[in-house]
């Protein structure tokens, strides 16, 4: 993973940081070391009505998530 | 450099990133980066979500912004639902709750994630948290595949804080598992 960092020219965020673009080539090259298997399916046993009227309304209107 | 994630993904955490930024104009908090749009964060796309989940105290302002955004309610039968769908990049965002976790997360432990598509930032959840969360499902025992996931997630994120982990993870499944149970 990327460094967290505090940097002080924080002028409204107090917490860690992170650099999007550090953490993106990070994980690409753990990526090519690590061999992550079949991605896990998320099985969607935990999803709400609400959820699922919303991933209903995706699909409808032509998202492929 | 080459981008681990999906096109669509980085469309969708594109406009949170406005969103965000337009809610800090404004004076609010960003939302927060929550579920499986974080686990896809972390993993590199490697686990794909199927919409964004927000947590944010300012609910009305933020949906002001998402509309403002493109944003729109689904509507129709079976469309009750509180998630808003734009409707040009075809994905959902839906606000789940005021705080991350029902407010067990430090706010020290909210990573702002900068430099995404220029200067753009947008608020996430700590990978340690949302590996605790993928351990909480998990023990609850509804959700199986969650430790798959939560593996996933340490092995291509391994250098997390290991004792804030731990902890975090022991009080999500109500000390059940520990970081030994995730890792290799």
């Amino acid at each position: 993973m990327a460094s967290r960092t505090s940097k002080t020219d924080a002028k409204d965020w107090s917490g860690p940081r992170l650099d999007h673009a550090e953490h993106a080539a990070c994980l690409a090259a753990r990526r090519a070391q690590v061999d992550p298997g079949e991605p896990p399916r998320n099985e969607g046993t935990r999803r709400t009505a609400s959820k699922r009227a919303l991933l209903k309304a995706i699909e409808e209107s032509g998202g492929n998530w | 450099m080459t981008s681990p994630y999906r096109p669509e993904f980085e469309a969708a955490l594109s406009l949170l990133a406005q969103v965000s930024e337009a809610m800090r104009a404004r004076g609010f908090t960003r939302p927060v980066l929550v579920g499986g749009a974080a686990a896809e964060y972390y993993t590199g796309s490697l686990l794909a979500t199927g919409d964004f989940d927000l947590c944010s105290p300012a609910q009305p302002e933020l949906e002001e912004e998402m509309q403002r955004h493109g944003f729109i309610k689904p509507s129709g039968p079976g469309m009750s639902t509180r998630g808003w769908i734009h409707p040009e990049l075809r994905l959902g965002f839906e606000i789940v709750a005021d705080v991350p976790m029902d407010g067990n997360v430090d706010r020290d432990h909210i990573l702002l994630v900068e430099n995404f598509d220029g200067d753009l930032t947008f608020a996430i959840i700590a990978v340690e948290d949302l590996i605790a969360d993928r351990m909480g499902q998990y023990a609850s025992g509804t959700a199986r595949d969650r430790l798959d996931q939560a593996r996933l997630l340490l092995r291509l994120n391994p250098d997390v804080d290991k004792v804030y982990l731990d902890r975090r993870i022991r009080e999500e499944s109500s000390g059940d598992y520990g970081v030994s149970d995730i890792e290799d």
